[in-house]
């Protein structure tokens, strides 16, 4: 079954044509990884999917619900987001930023929304982070808070906006660690990134995105093996050196 | 010789003058803290209704309320008091003297205090109010939960500025008939013309005010920067 569809999805900076035609289908349990030089439009396409850009052309479905501006809160608490600078709550404590979601969007007792955030630290590995203020943890620490919290959403799908790219490198491990445990539970993700031997690994299906369309998309092993794409041959022969 | 024990002299009236005045200036005092309470506790409502209008989408909110702002802040808190007390009633709206003053100096301050506050909203990062709404918060929801707390402990600081000028603005209020500290001040120099001595106690309670609000802020400011490195 198909978790998201994206159609025909056009989006403009001005007078900058951004995306230009998008059409992808991300099935259930797939974990799709978006590859691409910076300026591609990767991030644009994710960032439409949720709604943090409006879009100006085509549809997108999310779990046979079709987005619009009037749903979007209602959409949102199906798609989590992490990004790229974490962006947690500085004014809250780590147990709070992941009780925030369900206590004031959804309503949830707060007992209730606790345990579900201790559970949900003790699976990134932070539980004994729970009482202490964002700042005093290193940014590893901060992206699997920032994972956790949207997590405590129960969100359908999730998409990573290149979750690893303001980390210092020996901490990339640690946040990667958390996202293959969650493609092994079988959760519904896309992830723009530039670690390709993540990519590799975990994804079912890499997409190479150029110049604001689908260039190249396939399983691993083809994309990053037997690159048809020219273009994509050059991306690869840059960062893989 | 005689200079020293002149001086001395003077100095001892000097102070007698001040221990006999200073009992007699609380009624005054109690009036100007009360003017500047409720000009800054309604100060701070009106800034912070008007900086979240400011913030919407609609343009003609935007517009009145920088009407508002440009006309408060152009034109002297004087006139402004002027045109409250001896202005309304021509168009037939009659309004004591006490909440004339109130209402003069909370529009006063509530204009500057909008400011104030829409910089530290803005200056709050982006990415705070995008993961916000990301979790399924309405626009409203993240700016209470996320962007308005964090905003109002930027604003600590200038707010702190801006109570200290509402205390010392609130002075003026003695041109539309309220007998706070300085009209005081005006009515015993008037009667003794021993003026020095008697500024010098209402110029003491001031400092005394303003020193003690200070230490108040700097108390919330200390309370608030819990969550920091």
């Amino acid at each position: 079954m198909s978790m998201i569809e994206i159609k025909n999805l056009h989006k403009y900076f001005g007078e900058l044509e951004v995306l230009r035609g998008i059409d992808l289908t991300v099935d259930e349990s797939e974990v799709v990884c978006l590859i691409g030089s910076s300026g591609s439009g990767k991030s644009t396409l994710l960032r439409c999917i949720n709604f943090l850009e409006e879009k100006n052309e085509g549809e997108i479905t999310i779990d046979g619900q079709l987005v619009t501006a009037k749903d979007i809160n209602e959409i949102r608490q199906k798609v989590g987001m992490v990004f790229q600078r974490f962006n947690l709550f500085p004014h809250m404590t780590v147990i709070q930023n992941v009780m925030e979601g369900p206590l004031t969007v959804k309503k949830m007792a707060k007992k209730k929304a606790r345990s579900l955030a201790m559970a949900l630290l003790e699976k990134v590995n932070l539980l004994d982070k729970a009482d202490e203020y964002p700042a005093m943890l290193s940014g590893g620490q901060q992206q699997r808070v920032a994972i956790a919290r949207s997590l405590a959403m129960e969100p359908k799908v999730i998409l990573f906006d290149e979750p690893t790219s303001a980390l210092d490198p020996e901490l990339v491990g640690e946040v990667l660690g958390v996202m293959k445990d969650l493609a092994k539970e079988g959760r519904t993700m896309i992830i723009v990134t530039h670690e390709m031997g993540f990519a590799k690994e975990v994804a079912d299906r890499v997409i190479f995105i150029h110049d604001g369309q689908i260039a190249e998309e396939g399983p691993p092993e083809a994309i990053f093996e037997h690159p048809e794409n020219e273009r994509l041959q050059n991306f690869l022969g840059q960062i893989l050196v | 010789m005689d200079a020293i024990i002149n001086l001395a002299n003077n100095s001892i009236e000097f102070f007698k003058t001040v221990v006999e005045f200073a009992p007699k200036f609380i009624p005054g005092v109690i009036l100007t803290l009360q003017l500047a309470f409720f000009s800054i506790i309604l100060g701070m409502i009106i800034g912070l209704v008007v900086a979240v209008l400011k913030l919407t989408k609609y343009k003609w909110l935007k517009k009145i309320m920088n009407v508002y702002i440009t006309i408060v802040r152009g034109t002297p808190l004087l006139l402004q008091l002027y045109f409250i007390f001896y202005g309304l009633p021509s168009l037939g709206i009659m309004i004591d003297s006490f909440p004339s003053a109130v209402i003069a100096l909370a529009l006063h301050n509530g204009a500057y205090i909008s400011e104030i506050f829409r910089g530290s909203i803005e200056s709050i990062d982006y990415g705070q109010r995008e993961a916000a709404r990301s979790l399924g918060m309405t626009k409203w929801q993240a700016m209470k939960r996320v962007v308005l707390p964090q905003a109002f402990k930027r604003s600590v600081p200038a707010l702190g500025n801006q109570f200290i000028i509402a205390v010392k603005d609130s002075s003026l209020a003695s041109v539309i008939t309220i007998t706070e500290t300085m009209l005081l001040a005006r009515q015993f120099g008037a009667a003794t013309f021993n003026v020095f001595p008697i500024y010098f106690t209402a110029g003491v309670y001031y400092l005394i005010i303003t020193m003690g609000l200070t230490k108040i802020l700097s108390i919330v400011e200390q309370k608030l920067k819990v969550n920091e490195r």
